[in-house]
């Protein structure tokens, strides 16, 4: 390792590590941009860069990505990437009790200590890993997915409508063809008639996403009438205090966990990336001794959810460098940059390529200690963000939303009218009391849902699979059962104060 | 009388204004976008357009972007714009596409114009686990023969299919009635069929030279080993593939599990053999000087050679046709390959 | 048990599988808010009325309005220089500039120029960042 350091990383490497970190969070927090979209961007600029100094600013911009999504979802409600999405949930309460400083900087610890989880846990163990992550098949993926959909019950606050949200959310991801790069049939469904031009492809995650929450919340200003002042008056700057690691206090075994949730989820090719935040997020309630703080602000929402979504990128290199298969989308890129140098990846690469390896494992170590100084060093300037009158604010949230929703896709119109589409729908469940939450969720994981559901009954033909397949499938379901029974018993809590 | 003067002079005024644009609108403007097949920006499309973007734009002098916005959005990009601002790449899958029947793809022989083509990604291949009792295409053929049914993963409705449907043509010219124990195991992704074989619901998958590999040099009691049985593509190609070949496999290796080693047979047509070819697709209202504007130029960069050691580079074999031989190559291998498709077809009906 | 939990599935018909059990999830749940909730569904009208009453309705359909202009125009006025962005960063400073003021609530010029300026600013510095250091595509 210390050879491959010395020879490998030059002044070049590092500049480009740390110009890549901060691009990430640029593009991370500003909503519709994510990871995947600056990994996409830079991508062919590897080309001329070489191997190890492409892959440098590859994982520095994947890293920055992942963890600037924080900024928006704390400071605005609005997740600047899909995987940042839990962590609205309790950072935006708390910027709007005027704590959105802490909420970044507990956010911010808890992507680095992910971060370096993962990290630990993708240089010591890759390929074994690899090894379990292949006994993972339809039957399995499908617990997986039903145990993150569990969270849905327990993130409502009305469990009837917030489930009936979830499914509706399920239900609308499901509008379109049935994909083949996913294992359909190609066929439609459930198509209006005489829209099928535009909704063949059904709706794309991110236009749904920055619709319901960027929207629908400019939406709910002009309806207020735009209240004078500051987008968050209510959020004083500065005067939260420091950070003081009582904050975290308590938060060691959340932290790990979430760290090893989200790692794992990265592991498992095809399970996608925003699972890993949900799914630690919902343990996270699960096993939580206050778990009716989540939703309010609570700081362990925000630990689990950011600690998840970095645990995701160590975790998703395993599958690449160990089967070269991508364990998420913005991977699903890296690869593109070891074809580009005529580098092959799979079961081989660590062993015939043990300096990259180690170039790779150092700048990611690299990465993520830039973007902890880097953002810590500038949540000021974040927070920043919220002093801008709201009449400037909100116009051009709404046009970074258009250019998100345009270019995520690479330059598809529907994208943009999907994004008008979800504004006006996430300001009619706010009317109607639907929930936006359990809606998104059970749209991101819909599709897989699906998929692994369905195809579990295509290839074994029995439901009792579903209970005999393997040990593994009698943990995730005892996992099912324990959150579930945490929510009933959460929401009966919840009514019996106020029956009585 | 005023008025219908006024209607004229506004008339004569845009003739007048379009008449530089006319002649402008024969060659590409300076701004092109470029939409492929594929939403993958990493993927094999991807590359192979963004190699032939970058030459284009700068033996033009203009700008090309890439976007990888997926087969049934580049066809509808390239259905509105007739002016040559929007051009495509894509490579067999869009015939493929109708000839499976699947949702959003139209015959491109008629719908759109087709262009030069201008590389070969040769990778298809077929793979058995190491300890799969079906060591070449040869064993599968004939377990098929015997009355064994033989599992094979694929994406349905394609490049990744058309291999298969050839096993199963094959299998009835050997032993008539044998082809229905070829079965295909439906899945998605690379990894997903890769999966299906850790998992034992597919004895075949179908997989790539470049994907697969590395999963060829494994220790033959790791269970993640597989073996080549069948490279689909032309010896031809192959042999125009750099001669250290893939990882630890070379060249010669590979030749070894194409034709005419493996035989794959359409009967009395020979070996079925396929290549999977990138080409443009015009707009048809496009100026038909446009195309002779990109494929002079064309002809020009691959004359003078740098685009071919970026190809070979990323192992892919350069193959660059103008558009008329282009379009009567690809139409000959569609035809073959509706014949596969129906045949296969009635037999199942 | 064995033959009553087999289950066949056809996969030229697959696509329809899990809506079917999606659609039926969401029927009974429904019907269970509508039995729940039958009072307070009763007097959806009065809430929607109220609803009505209390909206800034000048900005809130103003900014509808205005973004649904906004998302008509910006691909024709781009296919006028095709390939540029153009029709998204002509677009964009109007509506940018109209939903500023739409928004404002004292619309002297202290408080206008600032819009303005953003008005400006802000699109053409996205339209140059996509169009020339990120090669994407705007409309």
């Amino acid at each position: 390792m210390i050879e491959a350091v010395t020879t490998l990383v030059t002044p070049t490497f590092l500049l480009l590590v740390l110009g890549g970190t901060f691009t990430g969070i640029v593009f991370g927090a500003i909503p519709g941009m994510t990871a995947t979209m600056a990994v996409a961007v830079c991508l062919p600029l590897t080309y001329s860069l070489g191997l190890e100094n492409g892959l440098a600013l590859l994982l520095g911009l994947y890293v920055g990505g992942i963890s600037g999504g924080m900024v928006p979802a704390v400071l605005l409600g609005i997740p600047g990437t899909p995987s940042s999405i839990t962590t609205t949930f309790d950072g935006y309460p708390m910027a709007q009790r005027g704590e959105g400083e802490a909420a970044l900087r507990i956010g911010i610890v808890a992507s680095l200590v992910g971060g370096l989880v993962s990290l630990g846990i993708l240089w010591a163990f890759a390929p074994t890993l690899a090894d379990f992550a292949i006994r993972f098949s339809y039957v399995e993926k499908f617990l997986i997915i039903l145990f993150a959909l569990t969270v849905m019950a327990a993130l409502s606050s009305d469990m009837l409508l917030g489930i009936f949200s979830g499914v509706l959310g399920i239900f609308v991801a499901l509008i379109g063809v049935y994909d083949i790069s996913d294992g359909g049939n190609g066929n439609l469904r459930l198509i209006p008639p005489g829209t099928e031009y535009w909704l063949e492809s059904g709706f794309s995650l991110l236009p749904v996403l920055i619709g319901l929450f960027g929207l629908a919340a400019v939406l709910e200003q002009a309806e207020a009438g735009v209240p004078r002042g500051h987008s968050a008056k209510d959020l004083a700057v500065g005067r939260a205090g420091g950070f003081r690691l009582r904050m975290l206090r308590g938060e060691g075994v959340n932290l790990v966990r979430s760290s090893g949730i989200g790692t794992f989820v990265g592991i498992l090719p095809g399970v996608g990336g925003s699972a890993a935040s949900i799914l630690a997020y919902s343990n996270a309630k699960t096993f939580s001794k206050t778990p009716e703080r989540f939703g309010t602000g609570a700081p362990s929402g925000i630990v689990a959810s950011e600690a998840g979504n970095n645990g995701l990128t160590g975790g998703a290199l395993v599958p690449l460098l160990s089967l070269g298969i991508p364990g998420d989308s913005t991977t699903a890129l890296l690869i593109g940059a070891f074809t580009l140098q005529g580098i092959q990846v799979g079961p081989l690469f660590i062993g015939n390529n043990p300096d990259t390896w180690n170039a790779m494992i150092f700048a990611m170590i690299v990465a993520n200690l830039a973007m902890f100084v880097m953002m810590y060093a500038a949540i000021r300037w974040f927070a920043l963000v919220v002093t801008v009158p709201k009449h400037v604010l909100l116009p051009v949230i709404l046009m970074m939303c258009v250019v998100g929703a345009y270019t995520i896709n690479y330059g598809i119109m529907f994208d943009v009218w999907t994004l008008l589409i979800f504004g006006v729908a996430g300001w009619l469940f706010t009317k109607l009391r639907l929930e936006v939450a359990p809606f998104i969720i059970g749209f991101i994981l819909g599709p897989s849902a699906e998929v692994y559901f369905v195809k579990s009954l295509e290839s074994f033909g029995d439901l009792t699979i579903f209970f005999t397949k393997s040990w593994i499938a009698w943990v995730l379901w005892g996992l099912i059962v324990l959150s579930v029974a945490a929510s009933a018993s959460l929401s009966s809590r919840r009514r019996r104060p106020a029956t009585a | 009388m005023l008025y219908r003067k006024t209607i004229l002079a506004a008339i004569a005024a845009t003739t007048a204004l379009s008449a530089p644009l006319a002649t402008f609108a024969q060659e590409l403007p300076r701004n092109v976008r470029l939409v492929i097949g594929s939403t993958s920006t990493g993927g094999d499309t991807y590359q192979n357009s963004a190699i032939v973007a970058d030459a284009l734009a700068e033996h033009l002098g203009i700008n090309v972007k890439v976007d990888a916005v997926g087969a049934t959005e580049a066809f509808k990009a390239l259905e509105r714009d007739g002016r040559g601002t929007t051009l495509m790449i894509f490579h067999d899958q869009s015939y493929l596409g109708e000839l499976y029947g699947r949702q959003g793809y139209d015959d491109p022989f008629e719908t759109y114009v087709i262009g030069p083509t201008v590389a070969i990604n040769p990778g298809n291949a077929y793979l058995a686990s190491c300890d799969s009792p079906y060591q070449s295409m040869e064993d599968i053929l004939q377990a098929a023969a015997d009355g064994d049914r033989v599992r094979v993963a694929i994406q349905p409705g394609g490049v990744s299919e058309i291999g298969f449907s050839a096993m199963k043509y094959a299998a009835s010219v050997r032993s008539p009635g044998s082809e229905s124990n070829i079965v295909a195991v439906n899945t998605g992704s690379q990894s997903d069929k890769n999966q299906a074989m850790w998992d034992d619901l597919a004895d075949v998958i179908n997989g790539s030279i470049q994907a697969n590999e590395q999963f060829t040099q494994l220790p033959a009691d790791d269970p993640k080993c597989m073996r080549f049985v069948w490279i689909t593509a032309r010896p031809a190609t192959l042999e125009a593939a750099p001669a250290e070949g893939m990882g630890d496999t070379t060249r010669d290796d590979l030749l070894q599990y194409a034709t005419p080693n493996v035989d794959v047979t359409l009967g009395e047509d020979g070996p079925f053999t396929f290549d999977k070819e990138f080409f443009f697709l015009f707009n048809p209202d496009m100026d038909p000087a446009i195309v002779e504007q990109i494929d002079t130029a064309l002809t020009e960069i691959f004359a003078e050679g740098s685009i071919q050691e970026r190809q070979t580079g990323s192992f892919f074999i350069p193959n660059f046709l103008p558009s008329d031989e282009a379009r009567a190559h690809l139409s000959e291998k569609r035809d073959t390959y509706e014949q596969v498709i129906s045949t296969i077809a009635d037999d199942a009906s | 048990m064995g033959d009553l939990t087999r289950v066949t599935i056809d996969f030229e018909r697959s696509h329809l599988v899990f809506p079917t059990i999606v659609a039926a999830v969401l029927a009974v749940l429904g019907l269970a808010i509508v039995l729940r909730d039958r009072r307070r569904i009763a007097g959806a009208g009065a809430h929607w009325r109220g609803i009505w009453r209390d909206m800034d309705r000048v900005r809130f359909l103003g900014t509808l309005a205005l973004t649904l202009l906004y998302f008509t125009l910006m691909v024709p006025v781009g296919r006028i220089w095709p390939n540029t962005g153009l029709g998204f960063l002509v677009c964009s400073i109007p509506f940018v500039l109209a939903t500023g003021l739409l928004f404002m609530h004292d619309r002297g010029w202290r408080q206008v120029l600032p819009v303005v300026a953003v008005a400006g600013i802000a699109p053409t510095f996205v339209w140059w960042l996509f169009t020339y250091p990120f090669f994407l595509t705007l409309p």
